[in-house]
């Protein structure tokens, strides 16, 4: 195949600030993201998650935040080492992202089409009219009803889905390569998610944008993304084409938020055994980058190397890798 | 669903409005009905679980049913107890007999008592020690140790608070457990470990859920009977396995098609029965069915007469012109 890599992600290491004092928050993390595709990036709360996507996009919490090491390289030039200037040239033009919460990333005191015409005039560097009337063409597209009325809409006069529509017209206004959504339905009824879902494949089959797709939700990744990739506390732990992840998890921790979910069937039966539980919880950041498993006080399957050294990625073919020192003992 | 007699809670024809803002002084009054003639029972021992999109009316719902809020009319029966007819002094002294589980573990909990403080809250006055002992095995039962009883909130993760508040809802042993979306503050880890606690202390104490939840997945696992809610009635009411393996009502349909299967052999777009638009204004419901506008199906008599809740020959109970009798559903 060997589609050109538009994000390439090496060694990349990500440190934080805090009282306790500096952990890396991104530990040792390479990817890539191919042209077109949509990979999924899931993990449970304070993973790194959201901090991945910061660093793509040159937007660390500062100053607590800081690329330490590793490169970002998009379409092969490193994003590490680019200005301040150059970054905001690529978030507007090249890389847009979808964020986490819709109502704070939204401004308040603008109409909705005052905000997707200001992305366009500056990016696109279209006059007052066309990007007024290309304002009204994106509401179109993402599926806001009689769009030409509600481009005057404020951020509050909207439901919780018809905000995130818009902004997904905002991220789209520049046609990015790359779409980052962070959690883009989380806060949503599933009516709404599944529309959500439906726009963003269609989108992608007719522009081709790369789609990294941030979710705690098996459910979307199985819906969206041809490939996954599991982070725990700042480390990638699996990837790999999400049917062979989905049908045989290489690493425990993957295996466990598989298994914990209920999942919805269509045929259930009157039985109903107890969910797989993973104990415990994700440890405190300070604990990040401790030179060894770092899933190891949760896992049921560790032995006594788990506690002494951070397990080796191991291949298990076609892309599919985990870092367990029992991955490849089943 | 459940006979009269074995139902511990029996709720009739409840409704729960709310006052609109007037145009102007000398508009008429007009009102927002949440919650328009919902009724429904449980059986001891059992789970109802409410689902349905945001602003249908669960947790308005299950606040009349505590009289955490009120009702203009209808009928809340725990067992014996007419709860709606209760006065001040009778109220307070059946508070106890129904506890509620919040979604949010964070702001649900008081920041200055110590979990045991809390836990203990609801409990009638008592000697000290009868006291001590009831907080000891609640912290059991839910999985928290003993020296954690001294601590306060904030020092708790997530997933603990949310035990503590369990804790508390069965201090008093009550009747009926009212959960509005007990787990979609906690990640999915810890949500396992809190919804096995719920289905534990249930089989080991008898206990009976009302149990919200906009998750189908969650509702799946822990309900005995599932009414599902659109713009404040009952559109479809059956008990687990009917409902999951032949639902009737076409927004029934649209919202367990929408939910994404764990299962890349059947991705959502072509199993999908896509919804348009959004609900209606909740303040100005259509006249015939409240589905009619967004419903596939639609006839003219869905725009004209509001369907009635029937209970069809399986027992199954659906709100819909076009549902038949032998369980047929429009969409074949
Ligand atoms: N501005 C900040 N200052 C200090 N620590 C932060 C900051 N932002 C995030 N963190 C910490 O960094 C870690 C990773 O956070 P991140 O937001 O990437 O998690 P996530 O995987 O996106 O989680 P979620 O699913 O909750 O969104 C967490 O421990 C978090 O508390
Ligand atoms: N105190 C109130 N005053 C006025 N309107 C209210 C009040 N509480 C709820 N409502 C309205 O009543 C309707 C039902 O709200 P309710 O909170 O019961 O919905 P819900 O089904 O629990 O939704 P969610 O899934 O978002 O929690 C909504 O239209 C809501 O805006
Ligand atoms: S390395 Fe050891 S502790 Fe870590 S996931 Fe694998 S078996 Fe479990
Ligand atoms: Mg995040
Ligand atoms: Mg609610």
């Amino acid at each position: 195949m060997g589609a050109a890599a538009t994000l390439e992600v090496r060694n990349l290491r990500v440190e934080l600030t805090t009282r306790d004092g500096i952990s890396p928050v991104i530990d040792d993390l390479s990817f890539s993201l191919r042209a077109g595709e949509t990979l999924a990036l899931v993990g449970e709360s304070g993973c790194g998650k959201s901090m991945t996507a910061l660093a793509v996009m040159g937007l660390l919490p500062h100053p607590v935040g800081r690329i330490a090491g590793g490169s970002i390289f998009f379409d092969g030039e490193d994003l590490v080492a680019a200005s301040d200037r150059r970054l905001r040239d690529i978030r507007g033009n090249d890389i847009s992202m979808i964020f986490q919460e819709p109502m704070t990333s939204l401004n308040p005191v603008y109409t909705v089409g005052e905000q997707i015409a200001e992305v366009l005039r500056r990016h696109q560097g279209l006059g007052r009219r066309a990007a007024w009337e290309h304002a009204i063409e994106l509401l179109n597209a993402v599926g806001i009803p009689d769009p030409a009325a509600r481009v005057d809409s404020y951020p509050h006069q909207m439901s919780g889905g018809q905000r995130q529509r818009v902004m997904i017209a905002i991220a789209l206004a520049c046609k990015p390569k790359i779409l980052i959504a962070d959690e883009p339905t989380t806060a949503l009824d599933v009516t709404v998610q599944a529309q959500i879902f439906d726009l963003l494949r269609n989108l992608q089959r007719e522009t081709g944008t790369t789609i990294l797709l941030i979710t705690h939700d098996m459910g979307a990744v199985c819906e969206l993304a041809e490939r996954m990739m599991v982070m725990y506390a700042g480390r990638k732990v699996e990837e790999g084409g999400v049917d062979a992840v989905i049908a045989a998890p290489r690493h425990p921790y993957t295996k466990g938020l598989i298994d914990c979910v209920p999942h919805m069937i269509d045929n259930p039966t009157a039985a109903r055994p107890p969910l797989v539980e993973i104990p415990g919880i994700v440890p405190p950041l300070r604990d990040f980058g401790a030179g060894r498993c770092l899933f190891a006080a949760r896992c049921a399957e560790r032995v006594a190397r788990c506690a002494e050294a951070r397990p080796e990625d191991v291949d298990f073919g076609a892309g599919h890798r985990a870092a367990c020192w029992q991955a490849g003992a089943a | 669903m459940t006979s009269r007699e074995e139902a511990l809670l029996t709720v009739r024809d409840l409704r729960v409005r709310f006052p609109l803002k007037a145009a102007s002084l000398f508009a008429p009054k007009r009102y927002l009905y949440a919650v328009d003639g919902v009724s429904f029972s449980i059986a001891r021992g059992q789970t109802l679980a409410i689902v349905g999109e945001s602003g249908s009316g669960k947790t308005t719902t299950a606040l009349a049913v505590a009289r955490l809020i009120d009702a203009y009319a209808g009928s809340v029966n725990l067992q014996e107890l007419d709860v709606l007819g209760l006065d001040r002094e009778a109220l307070r002294a059946a508070r106890r007999r129904f506890q509620f589980i919040f979604q949010d573990p964070y702001s649900s909990l008081n920041p200055r008592l110590r979990a045991a403080d809390i836990v203990a809250e609801p409990l009638p006055p008592m000697a000290a020690d009868a006291r001590q002992r009831i907080v000891d095995d609640l912290f059991e039962a839910v999985g928290l140790r003993p020296e954690q009883q001294r601590l306060f909130p904030h020092q708790f993760s997530g997933g603990q608070r949310q035990r503590i508040g369990i804790a508390r809802a069965m201090a008093p042993q009550p009747d009926l457990i009212i959960c509005d979306e007990p787990v979609s503050a906690l990640d999915v880890a810890v949500q396992a470990q809190v919804l096995n606690l719920l289905r534990d202390l249930q089989s080991g104490r008898g206990l009976t859920y009302l149990f919200i939840s906009h998750d189908l997945g969650v509702v799946q696992h822990m309900c005995d009977q599932i009414a599902v809610m659109y713009l404040g009635k009952i559109v479809e009411y059956a008990d687990r396995l009917s409902l999951f393996q032949n639902p009737l009502h076409p927004y029934t349909r649209a919202l367990l098609s929408a939910v994404p299967r764990v299962d890349p052999t059947v991705r959502g777009g072509d199993r999908r029965l896509l919804l348009q638009g959004d609900p209606p204004d909740p303040a100005n419901p259509p006249r015939g069915c409240r589905f009619a506008a967004r419903c596939p199906v639609a006839e003219t008599r869905c725009h004209q007469e509001p369907p009635a809740l029937r209970t069809l020959r399986n027992k199954q109970q659906v709100a819909c012109h076009l549902v038949t009798e032998d369980a047929v559903s429009p969409l074949g």
